[in-house]
């Protein structure tokens, strides 16, 4: 095993944790506030399309979260299953990118 | 320990039982030599002793795990090396965070590097199941805590 791997990803993982907090609490304060309010679907388009202030924080949440969640269900595969390895590496860059790929196209529907 | 009125008494987990209540304790102390548990003179004993201020936070940190007695409880009782064979777990970790603190030692970066190296100090979850039930009182969290503190600032910096 790389030595020095471990410790990039545990870097990676804790530096994408911090960005990741404050994203989560305005998301979910943002969900509650356009929820209580009554906003319709169309409504919340009209004002997330073309923004590019939402652009950059959704788009950042989702590139932080592909890297956070791929090292972190890594960690737990090879914890709670039998499956080490370079196959699971893959797997989980894998799983990374198709995080990537699939918020990305939900961040380009909602700007 | 007892549980409704039962003490249960089984040989140490996490290594191999060689008969009854006796377990190898190879691979405990073959991770204590990965993990590079072992001092590296600096300078040579002629030149006298080492000053090292009672006070200074290196010391401290290193005072705090010092105790260690190499009983291997923390290593039965941590659920990551359960979980995790390669891990060196908290006895070799403490361990290493004495020496990275040691003013004395010759390679602390080497100690740190070792400590940080695979399954090492970032491996471990912070349960705290070797501060519980540590016989001496210590706390290997907190020293892995250390490590990985320690570790983390050194990898941005960009030192080995």
């Amino acid at each position: 095993m790389n030595g020095r791997l471990e410790l990039w990803l545990f870097v990676a993982h804790r530096i994408t944790a911090a960005v990741l907090a404050p994203l989560v609490l305005v998301h979910v304060a943002t969900m509650i506030y356009v929820v209580q309010g009554g906003l319709s679907a169309a409504e919340i388009l009209s004002r997330t399309q073309g923004s590019l202030w939402w652009a950059g924080f959704y788009g950042l949440f989702v590139a932080a979260a592909a890297v956070h969640g791929s090292i972190g269900l890594r960690t737990i595969i090879r914890e709670m299953a039998p499956w080490t390895g370079g196959s699971l590496r893959l797997a989980a860059g894998v799983f990374g990118l198709a995080i990537l790929v699939l918020g990305f196209r939900a961040v380009d529907a909602l700007t | 320990m007892a549980r409704r009125g039962r003490v249960r008494v089984a040989p140490l987990r996490n290594l191999p039982i060689i008969r009854d209540l006796a377990v190898d304790m190879t691979p405990f102390f073959d991770k204590w030599a990965r993990a590079k548990g072992r001092f590296v003179p600096s300078a040579a004993g002629t030149q006298g002793f080492a000053e090292v201020a009672p006070d200074s936070p290196e010391r401290r940190a290193a005072d705090a795990g010092l105790e260690c007695i190499g009983c291997g409880i923390c290593y039965a009782v941590c659920d990551v090396v359960a979980w995790n064979p390669d891990y060196v777990g908290p006895a070799a970790l403490n361990r290493a965070w004495t020496l990275v603190n040691d003013v004395r030692d010759g390679d602390r970066a080497g100690h740190l590097a070792a400590a940080a190296a695979g399954a090492g100090c970032h491996a471990c979850h912070s349960h705290q199941s070797c501060a519980e039930y540590c016989p001496t009182g210590l706390n290997p969290t907190a020293s892995i805590a250390g490590l990985k503190r320690m570790a983390f600032v050194a990898a941005l910096k960009g030192e080995p």
